[in-house]
C-alpha cells in the first residue's frame, strides 16, 4: 500500500482525536476576526448591537427605576434617622436661642431703665442709690413695696423714692439690707407738691387703688385737667420740681375754701422694678 | 418636730408667694391671702393650746411686709382665730365646704376688724375706700385658693392611705 493511500483515514483520525481543540481554535479565531473586523467601526453600533439595546432598553429602564426607589426608600430612611436627630438638635438649639433673645431683650430693657436713673441721678445734684424692686404689700388696701437696700447702704426713713417718670414715695421701715417704701397711692402718703402751670400749691394724698388726689388748693387757684403736679419741695423731704402726676379731674363745688382734684400718678407703681433711693434726710 | 418644722415651711412658703410672686402676676385685689387661709385652718381643725401664739405670730409676720402698722394683723388674725375656736365645737369641721365658707367669712371679718382700728388710730382716714370694694374680690380668691389647696391635701391624703 502506497502511503497515500493511509493519509486520509489517519488525517481523519488526527482530526477526531483533537476535534475540541480544533473547534476551540476555530471559534477564537472567529471571535477575533468579529472583533477585528468591527475595530474600523467602533464608534457606531452594528445591527446586533442595535438589537440588543433595543430589546433590553425597557428593563434595564425597569430595573433603573426600581433600583432608584429602592435607594430612595433607604437613603430616605437613612436621612428619617439622620433627620429626627438633626431636628432634635434643632430644637435643643431654638429652645436654647430663645433663651437667650429672652435674655437680651431683658438686658436691653433693664439698661434703657436703668440709663434714665441714670440721667435723673446726674441731673438732681443729691446723692443716691439705686435699689430693685424685691416685695410687694400683701394687701390689697395698703400700698407698700420692699427693695433690696438698707441701713447698710445708707438707707434711712424719710428718704424720698423716684425713678425717671417722677415720684414713688418714701422709705418707711429699714432693716440692714431691705426697706420698705410706703408708695404715694397709700391712704397714709401725703406729699407737698403744686401746679407747674400756675404754681398753686396743695398736698398729694394717696387713695389707694393707683389714685391720688390734691387736696387743700383753694378754690380759687388756677386748676385744669391735664396739669402737670410737680412736688414743691415743702417740708423738706422731696426736692422741688419732681414730676408727680398730672390732673384727671377737677370739682369746684358751690360751697367750701378748697377744690377737689383727681391726680394720676406719673409712675406707674404696678410695673416698678428698679427704683432711686435720694440719700438726703429730712430738714429739721 | 417634723410637724413643727412642715409648718413653719409652710407659713413661710405662703408668706413668700404672697409677697413676691403672687403681685408680679395677679393684680390688686385679686391676690389670695394665704396667711387667713391658714388661721381658719388653725382655728377650725387644729385644737393646739399654742394656736393663739402662732396666729398672732403670723399676723406680726404679715406685718412686716403690709402697711405700716405692726401689730394690726396680729390682733385681727387673733380676734378671728379665737371666735373660730369658740364655734368649731358645734361644727363639722372635716368638710370642705365648711372650711371654705369659714376662709370667706374669716377674710371679710379680718378686713371689717381692721377698718375701724385704721380709721381710729393711723393717719389713713379714706383707708375704708381702699378696703371695702377689695374685701368681696379678696374673700372669692381665697375661697378658690382653699378649694384648690384642699383637693391637693385630699389627694395626699389618699395616696397616704393606700
Amino acid at each position: 500500500m502506497s502511503p497515500l493511500a493511509n493519509f486520509w483515514p489517519d488525517m481523519l483520525e488526527l482530526l477526531k482525536k483533537y476535534r475540541i481543540h480544533l473547534v476551540t481554535g476555530g471559534v477564537l479565531l472567529l471571535a477575533f476576526l468579529f472583533y477585528s473586523l468591527n475595530l474600523k467601526d467602533r464608534e457606531h453600533a452594528n445591527l446586533f448591537e442595535r438589537i440588543v439595546l433595543n430589546l433590553t432598553a425597557p428593563l434595564h429602564g425597569g430595573i433603573s427605576a426600581v433600583n432608584r426607589g429602592l435607594a430612595g426608600v433607604w437613603n430616605d430612611y437613612v436621612d428619617l434617622v439622620d433627620v429626627r436627630r438633626e431636628n432634635k438638635e434643632l430644637r435643643e438649639s431654638v429652645k436654647i436661642l430663645n433663651g437667650r433673645l429672652l435674655e437680651s431683650r431683658e438686658a436691653l430693657l433693664a439698661n434703657e431703665r436703668l440709663k434714665k436713673l441714670l440721667e435723673l441721678k446726674n441731673s438732681l445734684h443729691v446723692p443716691a442709690q439705686a435699689a430693685s424692686v424685691i416685695g410687694e404689700d400683701g394687701a390689697p388696701w395698703f400700698k407698700t413695696i420692699t427693695i433690696n437696700r438698707g441701713e447698710a447702704d445708707g438707707l434711712q426713713e424719710g428718704m424720698p423714692v423716684v425713678t425717671a417718670e417722677g415720684v414713688v414715695g418714701q422709705v418707711v421701715k429699714v432693716a440692714t439690707n431691705s426697706s420698705r417704701v410706703l408708695l404715694l397711692t397709700d391712704n397714709a402718703s401725703s406729699v407737698a407738691g403744686m401746679i407747674q402751670r400756675s404754681r398753686a400749691r396743695g398736698v398729694i394724698k394717696g387713695k389707694g387703688g393707683g389714685r391720688c388726689s390734691l387736696e387743700f388748693t383753694l378754690r380759687e387757684e388756677d386748676v385744669k385737667v391735664g396739669d402737670v403736679v410737680v412736688t414743691s419741695g415743702v417740708g423738706g423731704i422731696f426736692p422741688k420740681g419732681l414730676a408727680v402726676g398730672e390732673i384727671a379731674m377737677v370739682k369746684k363745688g358751690e360751697y367750701g375754701i378748697f377744690q377737689t382734684i383727681d391726680v394720676r400718678p406719673a409712675v406707674n407703681i404696678t410695673r416698678l422694678e428698679e427704683v432711686l433711693v435720694l440719700l438726703q434726710r429730712r430738714e429739721e | 418636730m417634723l410637724r413643727f418644722v412642715k409648718f413653719t415651711f409652710l407659713i413661710l412658703a405662703a408668706l413668700l408667694l404672697q409677697v413676691t410672686l403672687f403681685p408680679a402676676y395677679l393684680r390688686d385685689p385679686f391676690k389670695p391671702n394665704l396667711l387667713v387661709i391658714l388661721v381658719a385652718y388653725l382655728g377650725l381643725r387644729q385644737q393646739s393650746p399654742m394656736g393663739g401664739v402662732v396666729v398672732f405670730l403670723l399676723g406680726l409676720l404679715q406685718d412686716c411686709f403690709s402697711g405700716l402698722y405692726l401689730g394690726l394683723n396680729a390682733f385681727t388674725y387673733l380676734v378671728t382665730y379665737i371666735i373660730l375656736r369658740q364655734i368649731a365645737d358645734r361644727l363639722y369641721t372635716d368638710s370642705r365646704y365648711l372650711m371654705i365658707l369659714v376662709v370667706v367669712l374669716a377674710t371679710f371679718g379680718n378686713g371689717l376688724l381692721q377698718l375701724p382700728l385704721l380709721l381710729l388710730f393711723s393717719a389713713a382716714p379714706g383707708v375704708y375706700a381702699a378696703l371695702l370694694p377689695a374685701l368681696l374680690p379678696q374673700a372669692l380668691v381665697n375661697a378658690l385658693a382653699t378649694s384648690v389647696l384642699l383637693a391637693f391635701t385630699h389627694r395626699g391624703g389618699t395616696v397616704e392611705q393606700k
